[in-house]
């Protein structure tokens, strides 16, 4: 019997022990008091100021027009514009759609082709965004 | 790029002649577009969605699945949704001119630090792992490494081509992200030396490029670098949290790494993580340092930045079978030819395989890249310009780092771009 005392006793003592380590450690003691309230700065840099463009007035029907289709030079982009020129000709036959590689790379512009579209294109379809 | 690159095309055209342009693009790029649109001026800009691959179909395909297709977003016919952003009328908001208002928020914000730790990552100011939040003092401390002006601008920064807007960010940006990114104050004259060039180190493109730097001179002790066990792997303080602060800045101060808009890598680059910073092991390399044969002197600090796809073990080629002899400067030139030539291709050497190869009568690296290069000649060399406008050369690029516990080194594609001087940024 006293055996059963002195062994049920060093448990409570030994359990005792834990919790009074657990509520010293300090990620657990902390969550008992109140956080600090940090101030930090924002790391966002600099954007430039943006003017905004007009956008170009919209055509009243594309029968009768002429429609440029324009190949950026993307992998695709030729055999795309090509297939749309064919198949926008066939379902669209009052409008004229023209084919049109440009040059410069991709990004940049053809101003020969540019000239000729401000000249003889009402719009300009011009993929690829891939 | 080309989605944005045909966004501001035909915003140009619009706004030269007055005529509509209707790019057309894949309908994985709308969210990045739509920024493009407002960054470029016209966030009305009309623009036609497609369903794609197109590169790689044949004509039937296209035909199929875009003249006679429907908007994959929509579900309407292409060729009609053309022909109504022609010629419907503009609304009041695609009228709008003026200046297009934008707030990025306050300068600073207050919370504990649970919170903010969750407000930076909501914002996406992080690398999606936790930061140390940059407060006043943390900062302070980094600007004391610098004799420049906290609000001195440091740099211009995009996120490659036209696919995001230019950037400005100041000295005291660059310490706030080299703050988060858990730097010392000793390494941020190099953190600004990169941020000096502008050079992003989280590139938009679908491609997934990487970014990377080799630092030569004395600055590699003084900061402790490792050019030792493991010195291009993760487990460096100096090596990791400098670029992971070039990462940080790209995102923050230079309008970079935003998934959707200003990061598109379709199935991602793991190196751009903290990307690949190299201190060149000068003392057992058998070759004169990459900083001097870029033209520097030696013992100079020199940081050298590279863009391409990365690295990965030489191993990984058939050239480089082991045996129990191993020719390894025929291993390196046969690596070389297997090699794409867009960014050209990188040897990372341990320093055992430099000895090797100088031991191979190549007493310079000049010496054997005319080895490795020559005899390539038939190799096709891209143009810029050629197919999808890629290729930009076959350069051979060597550099030393890493232990001598095995023979064991790297290869890949890394163009190096800018040498820059570090001292001036202390």
């Amino acid at each position: 019997m006293n055996m059963r005392v002195t062994i049920i006793a060093a448990l409570c003592i030994g359990l005792c022990c834990f919790l009074s380590n657990t509520v010293n450690q300090p990620g657990v003691q902390a969550a008992s008091v109140e956080e600090p309230i940090l101030t930090v700065l924002n790391p966002m840099g600099t954007p430039p100021p943006v003017q905004l463009k007009p956008m170009a007035p919209r055509l009243d029907t594309i029968e009768g027009k002429t429609i440029y289709i324009v190949n950026d030079g993307y992998p695709g982009s030729n055999i795309l514009c090509a297939e749309m020129q064919k198949g926008f000709s066939e379902q669209f036959p009052k409008t004229t759609f023209v084919y049109k590689d440009k040059r410069g790379g991709m990004g940049g512009v053809d101003q020969a082709l540019w000239t000729e579209m401000e000249e003889k294109a009402d719009a300009m379809i011009i993929p690829l965004g891939h | 790029m080309c989605a944005p690159g045909v966004t501001g095309l035909a915003i140009d055209f619009e706004s030269r002649y007055k005529k509509p342009a209707i790019p057309v693009v894949l309908r994985e790029f709308q969210e990045q577009l739509t920024d493009v649109g407002y960054a470029k001026g016209m966030p009305g800009i009309r623009i036609q969605y497609i369903l794609g691959p197109v590169w790689g179909k044949t004509g039937e395909q296209l035909r199929k699945a875009v003249v006679y297709g429907n908007n994959p977003i929509t579900g309407k016919p292409v060729a009609q949704e053309i022909v109504d952003k022609i010629t419907k009328p503009l609304t009041a908001d695609e009228k709008q001119t003026g200046e297009w208002k934008r707030s990025l928020g306050p300068a600073t914000y207050s919370g504990t630090a649970a919170e903010l730790q969750k407000l930076f990552l909501e914002k996406r100011y992080t690398d999606f792992m936790p930061v140390i939040l940059p407060t006043e003092a943390l900062v302070d401390e980094m600007l004391k490494a610098t004799s420049h002006a906290p609000d001195e601008m440091l740099g211009r920064m995009n996120p490659g081509s036209d696919a995001g807007e230019t950037w400005t960010y100041t000295v005291k940006t660059a310490a706030i992200s080299a703050v988060m990114s858990g730097a010392k104050p000793e390494y941020f004259p190099i953190i600004l030396a990169i941020g000096s060039t502008g050079q992003t180190g989280v590139n938009v493109s679908d491609n997934g490029f990487m970014a990377g730097a080799v630092i030569n001179g004395d600055i590699r002790d003084e900061v402790g670098l490792n050019y030792d066990v493991g010195a291009m792997g993760p487990y460096a303080h100096a090596n990791t949290t400098i670029g992971r602060a070039w990462n940080l800045l790209s995102i923050n101060g230079g309008n970079c790494g935003k998934v959707g808009t200003t990061y598109m890598g379709t199935v991602g680059n793991p190196m751009n993580a903290i990307n690949i910073i190299i201190a060149e092991n000068e003392e057992n390399s058998p070759f004169e340092p990459f900083s001097v044969r870029k033209g520097f002197e030696k013992g100079q600090n020199i940081i050298t930045l590279f863009t391409g796809w990365g690295v990965l073990s030489a191993k990984n080629w058939k050239a480089n079978v082991w045996g129990t002899t191993m020719d390894y400067p025929k291993i390196i030139k046969d690596i070389f030819d297997q090699q794409d030539s867009m960014f050209g291709t990188i040897a990372v050497l341990s320093p055992p395989i430099a000895n090797f190869v100088k031991d191979a009568g190549y007493n310079t690296v000049e010496d054997f890249t005319a080895y490795v290069t020559g005899q390539s000649a038939a190799k096709p060399k891209a143009k810029f310009g050629g197919f999808g406008g890629f290729g930009m050369g076959s350069a051979f690029t060597l550099v030393v780092t890493g232990a001598s516990n095995n023979n064991y080194f790297s290869m890949g594609g890394m163009r190096p771009g800018q040498s820059i001087e570090i001292d001036p940024w202390r």
